[in-house]
């Protein structure tokens, strides 16, 4: 069972969308440090900041090969986070997510209109 | 003996740019994209007091349930079983309350079992999973053609 401090860390961890980039991007596989923060147009060391972050959650992990350093995503967290969670806690929660997108759009499609 | 399943309540709660009476509407229309119904497999819908429904979610899970208040644009109140119920009854009520130029959408899913199946380790991590690099990862830039 998840402790109350790992899931919270793990819920700051993915509550920003840089973040969330970043788990995006590693889960396709590892990564230099480098690569990982080419997309973004933040300074590097905000790329650290939230590598750090992330490493706490223990949602990446670093490992040395040869000279390089290599960043990869450890799911185990985002699994223990899932299972904290019932499953229709998840389904409510996506669908009323695209409910509200559904009339958002709405919104702005009738405030486009002249 | 008394069924002594210790059984969780859900919550979620969303602010909808609409007035209650359009939302109300939209929840029971299936064509609607995040409405219960939207994308089934097949799918009766009777929304009225003692009104039932029958869909089959698109992972091949049968859902089942009945009407207990239609009360436009206020309250929809139904029974619903499905395998993650354990074949017991819960309950959902939905609620819409005007909120400045929107409606509070509450949804309360209650009776539902504290158990392995209910949280869905296993189905739940792999929905997770799936879902997750589509939903949050930002498209990777194009390399440019040389």
């Amino acid at each position: 069972m998840i402790g109350m401090d790992q899931l919270t860390s793990v819920l700051t961890a993915i509550s920003h969308p840089t973040r969330r980039a970043i788990i995006g991007q590693l889960a396709h596989g590892p990564a230099r440090f480098s690569d990982v923060a080419k997309p973004f147009d933040t300074a590097l060391n905000a790329v650290t900041k939230h590598l750090k972050l992330l490493e706490r959650a223990g949602l990446i992990e670093r490992r040395k090969q040869g000279r390089e350093v290599f960043i990869s995503f450890r799911a185990e967290p985002l699994r223990q986070v899932a299972g904290w969670m019932h499953e229709y806690e998840r389904f409510w929660n996506e669908r009323l997510d695209s409910f509200e997108k559904h009339f958002q759009a709405k919104k702005t499609k009738q405030e486009k209109k002249p | 003996m008394k069924n002594a399943k210790k059984t969780i309540e859900v919550k979620v709660e969303r602010t909808i740019p609409a007035p209650a009476g359009e939302v109300f509407d939209a929840w029971l229309n299936p064509k609607v994209p995040g409405t219960p119904w939207y994308e089934s497999k097949k799918l009766i819908l009777d929304a009225k007091v003692d009104g039932l429904f029958y869909w089959l979610f698109g992972n091949g899970t049968p859902h089942y349930g009945r009407f207990t208040k239609v009360a436009r644009p206020a309250r929809i109140q139904h029974t619903w079983m499905s395998r993650y119920t354990g074949g017991e009854e819960s309950a959902g009520t939905v609620t819409f309350k005007k909120k400045g130029d929107g409606t509070l959408m509450t949804l309360v899913h209650t009776g539902l079992p504290d158990d392995d199946g209910g949280r869905g380790h296993e189905g739940g991590w792999n929905y997770f999973l799936d879902k997750f690099p589509k939903r949050f990862a930002k498209p990777t830039p194009k390399k440019k053609k040389k």
